[in-house]
């Protein structure tokens, strides 16, 4: 995100930015890390790391900017530094296999002839969230900021760290692999309907 | 503005997929040009009517399946006294 100059904030200004710019956002703060960790207790913690130290380096944040995407891209930081660390080994998405594909000419082609409408609308239970949970961490996150959190792909780009073009091409490649994952919940729930 | 102008062109001269463009549009990164032009071509594109149909569908379910955690009740509580605690260590 684009560096700016250093902010010199009394107490009482540094409290009243976290209160009223930093605080209202920690709904959906936690729902991005609950969807990053996938563990409750670990998304409380992460979300308390997130805030403490946006706290300690309140004085980078401008009164008055995008406060959500500059939280959400210090959460997205600990998450990999400190989490990703902690649980697995990083994810290894091919992003040349992304780009390739994304580039190619059978980017037109449908790839889930069988999911609808009417399918999706019949997954009234857990489908939808555990599909997203399935997907590769990158693949997630770029849902969540643009589906969930309703981030713009500049926002995104930021907080990522990554070009706007691969924001592009990671949310098409993610959307793909949703649609692949709920595809295979409609045929099952079409097998069971059938066997009833 | 021609007959055949068509606003998703990019710099270098390529036209984009019927995908590139309904991607735009899902995620409010169209301009109005962008939005007029899709809206008539949806009109004669079957694979791109029932695409922007299907993924619309779906970021609507995201958002209203995924979005229902209840933020714990103590965690602002507990991140307050966390940052009393560092202020007081600090001073």
């Amino acid at each position: 995100m684009e560096e700016t100059p250093k902010q010199n904030y009394s107490d009482r200004e540094k409290n009243e930015i976290f209160n009223q710019e930093f605080l209202p956002h920690i709904t959906s703060m936690y729902n991005f890390a609950f969807r990053l960790t996938l563990d409750r207790d670990d998304a409380k913690d992460l979300v308390q790391d997130t805030y403490l130290k946006a706290y300690r380096f309140i004085e980078s944040f401008q009164k008055g900017t995008n406060a959500k995407a500059w939280l959400f891209r210090i959460l997205k930081n600990s998450f990999i530094n400190d989490y990703r660390k902690k649980t697995k080994e990083p994810s290894k998405v091919d992003y040349q296999e992304v780009e390739t594909y994304y580039n190619s000419e059978d980017v037109d082609r449908q790839i889930t002839p069988d999911l609808r409408v009417e399918s999706l609308k019949d997954m009234i239970g857990d489908e939808i969230s555990n599909a997203l949970n399935s997907l590769d961490v990158d693949f997630r996150t770029v849902i969540i900021l643009c589906d969930l959190e309703g981030f713009k792909y500049e926002e995104m780009a930021k907080i990522l760290d990554i070009p706007i073009g691969t924001v592009r091409s990671r949310l098409h490649r993610a959307r793909n692999l949703l649609k692949e994952k709920l595809s295979e919940y409609a045929r099952s729930m079409g097998y069971k309907n059938s066997e009833l | 503005m021609t007959k055949h102008y068509n606003p998703f062109l990019q710099p270098n001269g390529n036209k984009p997929t019927c995908l590139e463009m309904l991607q735009l549009i899902l995620d409010g990164e169209a301009t109005p040009d962008q939005q007029d032009y899709f809206k008539v071509h949806m009109d004669k594109c079957m694979p791109c009517f029932k695409s922007y149909n299907l993924d619309m569908t779906i970021k609507e379910l995201l958002k209203e399946k995924c979005c229902k955690d209840a933020v714990p009740t103590d965690l602002i509580e507990q991140i307050k006294i966390q940052i009393q605690i560092s202020q007081n260590t600090a001073s």
